[in-house]
């Protein structure tokens, strides 16, 4: 090699030398900034690879009745969902899963395009509650579908049939409940309507979570750490489910629409309430579908209202104990007071029928007489002599026209006229005339049952307006715990001697042979009650109507009640929609007043009554 | 043939160096195969068999004169190209591609070898001339080049290919080719690059360039080796996750990752001083190989030792690049590390030709 060849031949390989070093410090000092430098960003991004949270779900509390009795449980089941992440390609996936489901793909579509927003990790539960087919039929597709996640999760189980207004159901929870409420994140199931949406936060418990490892095909390698999901706070409720049952046994043997509401005259406890007709909660436990859900809102009897609560009636001839006592107390009656019924009356030159019309009226009548019988004349007098802002004034102190703040959401307030209310609302003066269709709780005046029964509970317990409310006690692990009970709304200063005389004209109304309410008599147990009709058109209106509609014409019936009449137990109300009248209803409360005093001592339980409601209309 | 004193100048540094590579290879790819869910694999202890082996092969090309191989060269270049035509037609295809001769048990990748040798070829042609290479020259030793490269891409293994041009390139250069002509090859190729994106490339290695631009635009499909890629060396940190520890290369994120992403792994595991510790290896076996080339003994010592050296060198900092996510991501081994018999063989073939020229610097 000659020197100029090995010194050209030296140049070049140091040349080359000192580019080989500076690549690998450029190499080096790259791999500097990604592991150093960016170190904090791509270990997260490495624990997201391969670290999967996975939401355990809380059970919600139990619900007991008040002798803890478990009404509303949890179950377990399955659901199917969907990981994005996942996913090579989600319109192939979402048609896989439909044909193995046999579910509608446009449906799993919306689904996951609701929840696009969240992380692609997450899960979208496309089945709730999936059988055991469905479950057997997407793991056999496992390989084909690694997008699809089998997780069990508690689901609520109602009793069969009852108090399901009462319970309420359960929900997805929907964008504005997420924005309105501390706590809640999509997908969270929540109480909807009843109990479980006016105690969510008690019932819904913390979830849990569970941290696992998973491989480049999301496949669980190894549980990291698990945070057991805490079940949500039981509540003991004020229900006796015999009581209850009871009442919905009445309303399957009357066959009747209605609502019903008992409580313990004492507390304001909640023994049963209802409302007819009813939906099964179930089918919203489990994620209610589009069709079962169009149809419960489309159907005319609106299942979906509670009426206990929601649905405003004219009270009726119910109304004429507020009447009675108002006059009593306002000092322009005395029980003694007679009024003399041929059938109908005259007020400002217009005719007022008593419902005995066709039979002759009562004849000479007093206070108690006059409850006894219903007579209308009776209470056209009295009411004609107090005005209707007295009427107003008693009728609200015991409960009615207001709302009786019961915990359940969505409650609606009734109306009890005044002069006052009149000049507001319709911007025109009272007419007395007015006062006289008031005085017989017709015209103006609607109430919800709810309402009735604090109202009878009031009569009941000397004048005490009692708030009813359904929490018992609560036992968030820790033991049960009672409740503390709303206070009292107002206890009236009325004088024992005009209650007492009240009181005998409803026990007089069910157990004298010439009484309306004689469908609820039960031996040795005193039962007090009052019948009322609530006209749902006029007599004129209803032959004019004859023929031209399908809707129900028939007027509707109450019934309220309480029992023993000294010392009363029990007081409530049974309202039937198009129930003709109260002696219906009061057949209803037969049944439940029976199967109360069987248990309380001891007897076996009446079996489900079979009731022949009568369809024709006499009464008032 | 092999004289008793040469023994004491072989360079015991660089192989020490070379087999402490191996033996870390080795290492990474017990960490990321073996699994003790589904047992353990056995692909280290194939990886072992082949390292005896290229340390075998490694003794012959030590032991004999590397003139005599030089002398053989254009033997061994025709065998090479009729091996890599028998590949096109006879050989075993696996994920698309025909690269391997199946011998029995094991399967022989001829193109690793073809490495060898056009080394060996160029080294003979560039020696044979006077002065500096002029164009007729270039364009014998090119079209030398050329023959193996397109057999090879035509299997297709556009990767081990491309690693044979730096071969031509460095030789030359070391030949004294004129650093105008050098521009003018680079400037020709990057002329070339649209004509081959039209006309060349495979839909698949487009989408991998494309994708190496902006992996997140199919971070599922080719771009997500390379996001990958950049996650497990990141995450690894300034000491690592631990020996099997980390989470990318043992739950499978990162794909073959014994063979092409072994770099990643070691990143990961044993983090930024881990990688020092390897580059800083590499390096030290580069440089000393350089070093073997300028005592070289004459210049066919030195155009071999460096077109040896050439590819080598290529591959390595192509993969490790690619192993941080800043490359394309290219079937290209990391040599003495990766996973792969051809590649050890040849690989260590290759350092037995290094030793061989600075051992025989004093000989005649």
């Amino acid at each position: 090699m000659s020197i100029e060849q090995r010194r050209l031949l030296t140049v070049r390989l140091t040349i080359l030398q000192y580019v080989i070093c500076v690549l690998f410090a450029v190499l080096a000092v790259s791999f500097w900034v990604i592991q150093v430098v960016q170190h904090q960003k791509f270990q997260e991004m490495a624990e997201n690879n391969h670290q999967r949270t996975l939401g355990l779900r809380a059970p919600r509390g139990v619900v007991f009745d008040r002798n803890l009795k478990p009404l509303v449980q949890n179950r377990r089941s399955f659901s199917i969902s969907i990981v994005r992440e996942h996913s090579q390609d989600m319109n192939r996936a979402i048609r896989l899963v439909s044909s193995a489901l046999g579910i509608d793909e446009g449906g799993i579509r919306a689904t996951v395009e609701r929840h696009r927003r969240e992380p692609s990790y997450r899960p979208i539960t496309i089945v709730q509650d999936a059988t055991a087919a469905q479950v057997a039929s997407v793991l056999a597709r496992r390989l084909e579908l690694p997008e699809i996640v089998i997780e069990q999760v508690p689901t609520r189980q109602y009793p069969e049939s009852m108090a399901a207004h009462l319970f309420g159901y359960v929900g997805e929870v929907t964008d504005s409940q997420v924005n309105d409420q501390e706590g809640l994140k999509s997908g969270d199931i929540v109480g909807q309507s009843g109990i479980e949406k006016i105690y969510n936060s008690k019932l819904m418990g913390a979830d849990g979570a569970r941290r696992v490892v998973v491989n480049s095909v999301g496949r669980e390698i190894r549980t990291l750490d698990e945070d057991q999901p805490i079940e949500g706070t039981r509540l003991q409720l004020t229900i006796d489910s015999e009581v209850q049952q009871a009442i919905e046994d009445g309303f399957d043997a009357i066959g009747l629409n209605g609502a019903s509401v008992v409580l313990d005259p004492n507390n304001g406890d909640v023994l049963g309430l209802t409302s007819h007709p009813a939906y099964d909660p179930n089918t919203f436990a489990a994620g209610v579908d589009r069709a079962t859900w169009a149809s419960l809102n489309s159907d005319r009897d609106k299942p979906l209202t509670d009426r206990a609560l929601q649905g405003r009636y004219s009270p009726g001839s119910t109304f004429k104990m507020a009447v009675a006592l108002a006059g009593l107390e306002e000092g322009i009656i005395t029980p003694d007071f007679h009024v003399y019924c041929p059938g109908h009356a005259v007020f400002y030159g217009q005719d007022f029928a008593c419902w005995r019309k066709s039979r002759g009226g009562h004849g000479s009548v007093d206070l108690r007489t006059a409850i006894e019988r219903s007579c209308d004349v009776y209470f056209y007098t009295v009411g004609n002599m107090l005005g209707v802002d007295r009427i107003n004034k008693w009728a609200t102190a015991l409960g009615l026209g207001v709302k009786t703040g019961i915990d359940l959401p969505n409650e609606l307030q009734g109306l009890v006229p005044s002069t006052e209310w009149k000049r507001q609302a319709r911007k025109e003066k009272w007419y007395s005339g007015e006062t006289i269709s008031v005085a017989i709780g017709q015209g103006q005046v609607s109430v919800t049952p709810v309402s009735m029964a604090v109202y009878v509970s009031a009569l009941a317990n000397g004048g005490t307006r009692l708030t009813p409310h359904l929490l018992k006690a609560v036992d968030d692990g820790s033991g049960w715990k009672p409740a503390s009970p709303p206070k009292q709304e107002s206890k009236l200063a009325i004088d024992p001697d005009m209650m007492r005389a009240v009181r005998d004209g409803m026990w007089m109304a069910v157990n004298n042979p010439s009484g309306t309410g004689g469908a609820a008599r039960i031996e040795g147990h005193d039962v007090a009650g009052k019948t009322g009709t609530s006209q749902v058109i006029s007599n004129k209106g209803r032959q004019a109507a004859k023929g031209k509609t399908d809707r129900n014409l028939n007027d509707h019936g109450w019934f309220v009640f309480f029992a023993p009449r000294d010392n009363p137990e029990i007081a409530g109300v049974v309202f039937l929609e198009h129930g003709v009248h109260g002696g219906n209803a009061a057949m209803v409360v037969h049944h439940i007043l029976d199967t109360f005093f069987a248990k309380k001592e001891g007897r076996p339980l009446p079996p489900k009554p079979v009731l022949k409601p009568n369809m024709n209309p006499s009464m008032g | 043939m092999f004289e008793r004193r040469l023994y004491y100048h072989i360079d015991w540094a660089l192989l020490i160096a070379v087999v402490a590579l191996c033996a870390l290879g080795v290492v990474m790819i017990f960490s990321t195969t073996s699994d003790p869910t589904r047992g353990t694999s056995h692909l280290y202890v194939t990886q072992l068999y082949a390292i005896a082996l290229g340390l075998g092969a490694m003794l012959v090309t030590l032991t004999l004169d590397y003139r005599t191989f030089s002398d053989k060269s254009h033997l061994l270049y025709f065998a090479l190209c009729g091996l890599l035509v028998y590949v096109m037609f006879f050989g075993t295809a696996q994920m698309g591609a025909r690269r391997w001769i199946q011998l029995g048990v094991v399967n022989l990748q001829p193109s690793e070898f073809a490495k060898v040798g056009v080394a060996l070829v160029l080294a003979k042609f560039f020696g044979e001339q006077r002065g500096s290479p002029g164009a007729a020259e270039l364009a014998i030793a090119g079209g030398l080049t050329l023959i193996p490269v397109a057999l090879i891409a035509k299997e297709p293994d556009l990767g081990t290919a491309v690693t044979l041009l730096p071969i031509f390139l460095a030789v030359a250069y070391l030949a004294g080719m004129r650093m105008r002509v050098l521009g003018i090859i680079c400037l020709c190729a990057a002329l070339a690059a649209p004509v081959a994106w039209k006309f060349a490339l495979k839909d698949y290695q487009k989408s991998r360039i494309s994708t190496f631009l902006d992996p997140s635009q199919d971070a599922k499909g080719a771009g997500y080796q390379q996001i990958q890629a950049r996650i497990t060396v990141g995450s690894g940190g300034l000491s690592g996750k631990g020996f099997q520890q980390g989470t990318q290369g043992q739950l499978r994120f990162l794909p073959v990752a014994h063979n092409d992403f072994i770099f990643s792994v070691l990143a990961e595991e044993q983090g930024f001083a881990g990688v020092l510790v390897a580059l800083g290896l590499y390096l030290f076996v580069i440089l000393r190989a350089l070093q073997a080339a300028t005592l070289a003994k004459d210049r066919l010592g030195s155009y071999l030792v460096l077109g040896v050296l050439a590819s080598f060198t290529f591959q390595v900092i192509y993969n490790v690049t690619m192993s941080a996510g800043l490359a394309p991501v290219k079937g290209l081994t990391l040599p003495l590390m990766s996973y792969g018999g051809s590649s050890m063989i040849a690989t260590l073939a290759g350092f037995g030709l290094v030793l061989n020229v600075r051992m025989r610097r004093f000989t005649n």
